[in-house]
C-alpha cells in the first residue's frame, strides 16, 4: 500500500526520504552493526558465530513471519511461544512412539512425528481462528488464553521432563547438519520467507490479508471472505510456530516444554514490529520482518561478544524496539497526510 | 398519529424486557462464582471455612489491585504488558533503599520513608515512560510496554544481580502485610481503600470521565477540547503507581526484594481485567469489573489447589475460562444494545 503510494506520486517526490521509506532504515542499520563488530571482533565473522547466528536467526525469523501475518490481519498471536513448545514435545513423543512399534523404520518414525508436530500447530490455530473469525473474541484474549491452554497440554505430556528417543538420523543427519554450508533450518526459514512474500504479494490470500487488516468494512463490501482468511492467517502462523519447534526439537536432541515460551512469543512481535509491521493492521512485508528477525539476533550476539552483562541486555533491546517505531510514527507524522 | 402511538406502544413492552435480559446477563458473573464456590465446597467442605475464605479474600487483593491498574489504561484502549516487570523492579528498588537505609544507620521510619520513596520513584517513572512514548511518540501501547517490560526487567536483574534483596525491616512487613486495620489484614484493607478511591475518581472526576471517553471516542475527545496527551501521561502514571503500591504488598510479604516477582502478572492482571467484563475497545470497565474478574481467578485458582486439581490442567482451565468469560461478555453487550 506504502509503496503504492510512493509509486504514485510525481517524480520529484522521490528525495532520499522516501527512498530511505522504501527501502527502510533497517538494512542501513544492520549492515552498520555487521560492519562495526566486524572492525571491533574478530570472533564475529567466525565461521562458527556466523553459522550460530545463522541458526537462531532462522528460528526467530520462521516464527516472526506468521507473527507477521496474523497482524497485518489486524490480529495478535500471543500464543506462538507454547505452540514452540508443544510442537516440540508432540514430534518427540510421536517419533518415540512409532520408534517403539515400528524400529528401524526411520522415513515411517520422523515422518509420523513431523506431521504430528505440525497437526498440533495447525489445531492450535484453528482453535485460535475459529474463536477470533466465528465467535468474534479479540485476538489478544483469545491468544493469551491458549496461550496458558498449549503450555499447560505441553507440561501435561511430559511432566516438565525432556522426551528422548528420537533417531539418531533426524538430529545427527537434519537438526545439526548442514547442507551448501548452511544449517539445514537456515535452508528452511529461506523456503519459508520466498513462500510467503510470493503469498503475499501474488496470491489472493496475500492480498485479501492486506485488505481485511486495512479496513475490514471495506474488505467486506468487496466480497472477502473475511472469516477464511482470518482462519488461515492463524493456522499459518501456528504451523510455522510448530516447524521451529521441531528444527529446534532437531537442534537439541530432545523434546521439551521450555522451548519457546514468552520470550519467543514477545521476540516474534518485536521482530514484527521493528520490520515496520503495523499493529494497526494491513501494512508490513514479510522479507523486512525476515531482515529484522536477523538483525535481533545479530543485535543479541553482539552483546554477547562485547561482554555486556546479559542481565542487561533486555534493556538495550527494548530501547531499540520503542526507538525504531517511534522514528517511525514520527516520520510519518511529518508527511503530508493524503 | 397511529404510528406514533404504535412506536411509543413497541418500545413501552421493550423496555421492561431488555431491562430483565440486561439484569440477567450482568449476573451471569457473580451467579458463576457463587456456583464455582459451591461446586468446590461439595468436592472439599474446606473451600468454605472462615479461614480459607480470608485467605482467598486475602490472595484476591494482591490480584485485583493490578487488575484495577491495567483497568485504568484498557479503559483508554491501552496496555501495560510492562506491570510484571514494573512490580519486579519496584520490588528489588525499594529493598535495596531500605537495605541501604539501614546499614547507614538511620531509624525506622527514615529506612521505611527511603522504600516507599524509592518503589514509588520508580514505579512513576516507568508510567511517564509508558506514558510519553504512548501520548508524545504515538507509539502502540503494546509496543511501548513490550518495550519497556524488556526495560525492566534488565534494571530490575541488574539491580539485584538476580538474587533476592535481603534486609527488609521488619515494621515494614508489619504494615504491609501481617498488620491489621479494624480487623482486616492490611492487604485488604490498603485494596479496599485504594477500590473506593478509584471508583470515586474514575465515576465522578472530570479525569475520570474523560478516560471513559477517550476509550469511546478519542477524536471526539480531542475535539471536545480535552488534553488527551496530558490524561494518558498521566492514566500511565496512574497504573505504574498502582502496581508499585502492589509490589509494596508483596514485597512486605515475601519479606525480601525479589526480581521475578512479577512473573506473569502482566498478562494475569489483564485477564482478570477482562474476564471481568473490561473492553479491550476500550471506554467500558471500572473497579467493578476489576475486582469480580480478579475474584473469579482467584477462587478459580483456589478451589482447583483445594481438590488437587494438576496444576498443568489448571493452565488449560485458566486458559479457557479467559476466552469464555470474554466470550460470555460479548453476547451480554449483544443483547443489552
Amino acid at each position: 500500500m506504502n509503496t503504492a503510494l510512493v509509486a504514485a506520486a510525481p517524480r520529484h517526490a522521490i528525495s532520499l526520504r522516501s527512498i530511505a521509506g522504501r527501502i527502510g532504515l533497517l538494512p542501513a542499520l544492520l549492515v552498520l552493526l555487521v560492519a562495526g563488530m566486524s572492525a571491533v571482533d574478530a570472533q564475529f565473522y567466525g565461521l562458527i558465530n556466523v553459522l550460530n547466528i545463522l541458526r537462531n536467526a532462522s528460528l526467530l525469523a520462521i516464527v516472526a513471519c506468521g507473527q507477521a501475518l496474523v497482524i497485518i490481519a489486524g490480529g495478535f498471536d500471543l500464543s506462538v511461544g507454547a505452540v514452540v513448545a508443544l510442537a516440540s514435545v508432540v514430534t518427540a513423543k510421536a517419533m518415540a512412539a512409532t520408534a517403539a512399534a515400528f524400529p528401524g523404520n526411520n522415513a515411517l518414525i520422523i515422518a509420523s512425528g513431523v506431521a504430528a508436530g505440525l497437526g498440533s500447530g495447525a489445531v492450535v490455530g484453528l482453535v485460535n481462528g475459529f474463536c477470533v473469525a466465528r465467535l468474534k473474541v479479540s485476538g489478544f484474549v483469545v491468544t493469551l488464553g491458549t496461550m496458558s491452554a498449549t503450555a499447560g497440554v505441553g507440561l501435561m505430556i511430559t511432566n516438565g521432563i525432556p522426551v528422548y528417543g528420537m533417531p539418531e538420523i533426524f538430529v545427527k543427519g537434519f537438526g545439526r547438519a548442514q547442507a551448501l554450508g548452511l544449517p539445514t533450518a537456515a535452508h528452511i526459514a529461506l523456503i519459508v520467507i520466498l513462500v510467503m512474500v510470493f503469498a503475499q504479494r501474488r496470491t489472493l490470500f496475500g492480498r485479501y490479508v492486506y485488505a481485511i487488516g486495512g479496513n475490514v468494512d471495506a474488505a467486506v463490501v468487496s466480497g472477502v471472505t473475511i472469516q477464511r482468511h482470518i482462519v488461515g492467517t492463524y493456522v499459518v502462523s501456528s504451523v510455522l510456530a510448530a516447524l521451529t519447534g521441531i528444527l529446534l526439537t532437531a537442534q537439541v536432541g530432545s523434546g521439551q516444554a521450555s522451548f519457546g515460551g514468552d520470550r519467543m512469543m514477545l521476540q516474534s512481535i518485536a521482530a514484527a514490529v521493528i520490520g515496520g509491521v503495523s499493529l494497526r493492521g494491513g501494512v508490513g512485508r514479510i522479507e523486512i520482518v525476515a531482515i529484522s528477525a536477523l538483525f535481533l539476533t545479530i543485535l543479541g550476539n553482539a552483546l554477547n561478544l562485547l561482554h555486556v552483562d546479559s542481565r542487561l541486555q533486555p534493556v538495550f533491546l527494548g530501547v531499540i524496539m520503542v526507538a525504531a517505531v517511534a522514528l517511525d510514527e514520527l516520520s510519518r507524522r511529518s508527511k503530508p497526510r493524503v | 398519529m397511529s404510528d406514533l402511538e404504535l412506536t411509543v406502544a413497541a418500545k413501552d413492552t421493550d423496555r421492561p424486557k431488555l431491562a430483565l435480559s440486561h439484569r440477567l446477563w450482568s449476573a451471569v458473573l457473580p451467579v458463576a462464582l457463587a456456583l464455582l464456590l459451591l461446586g468446590f465446597a461439595a468436592v472439599d467442605h474446606g473451600v468454605l471455612s472462615p479461614a480459607n475464605l480470608l485467605n482467598i479474600a486475602q490472595q484476591t487483593s494482591y490480584l485485583a489491585l493490578f487488575a484495577m491498574a491495567q483497568t485504568v489504561v484498557i479503559l483508554t484502549r491501552g496496555f501495560d504488558l510492562a506491570l510484571g516487570p514494573t512490580v519486579s523492579m519496584v520490588s528489588v528498588g525499594s529493598a535495596l533503599a531500605m537495605a541501604g537505609a539501614t546499614a547507614s544507620g538511620h531509624g525506622t521510619v527514615a529506612v521505611l520513608l527511603a522504600g516507599l520513596s524509592a518503589g514509588f520513584a520508580l514505579g512513576i517513572a516507568c508510567g511517564l515512560f509508558n506514558g510519553v512514548v504512548v501520548a508524545l511518540f504515538g507509539v502502540n501501547p503494546f509496543v511501548a510496554t513490550l518495550g519497556s517490560y524488556n526495560i525492566a526487567i534488565g534494571i530490575a536483574t541488574t539491580l539485584s544481580s538476580g538474587r533476592p534483596v535481603q534486609g527488609v525491616p521488619a515494621p515494614f512487613s508489619q504494615i504491609f502485610y501481617s498488620g491489621s486495620i479494624f480487623g482486616l489484614p492490611a492487604a485488604i484493607a490498603i485494596t479496599v481503600a485504594v477500590g473506593l478511591g478509584l471508583h470515586l475518581l474514575l465515576a465522578r472526576t472530570v479525569f475520570g470521565r474523560s478516560l471513559y471517553l477517550i476509550g469511546t471516542n478519542p477524536r471526539a475527545a480531542a475535539v471536545a477540547g480535552l488534553p488527551v496527551k496530558r490524561i494518558l501521561v498521566a492514566t500511565y502514571v496512574l497504573c505504574s503507581g498502582l502496581a508499585a503500591l502492589g509490589a509494596i504488598m508483596m514485597t512486605a510479604r515475601t519479606g525480601s526484594g525479589e526480581p521475578n516477582l512479577g512473573g506473569a502478572l502482566s498478562l494475569q492482571a489483564i485477564a482478570g481485567a477482562v474476564v471481568g467484563g473490561t473492553s479491550l475497545a476500550g471506554g467500558r470497565g471500572g473497579v467493578g469489573t476489576a475486582v469480580l474478574g480478579a475474584l473469579f481467578i482467584t477462587i478459580l485458582s483456589n478451589g482447583m489447589n483445594l481438590t488437587r486439581i494438576d496444576g498443568y490442567v489448571q493452565m488449560v482451565v485458566l486458559g479457557a475460562i479467559v476466552i469464555i468469560g470474554v466470550l460470555l461478555d460479548r453476547l451480554r453487550q449483544e443483547r443489552s444494545a
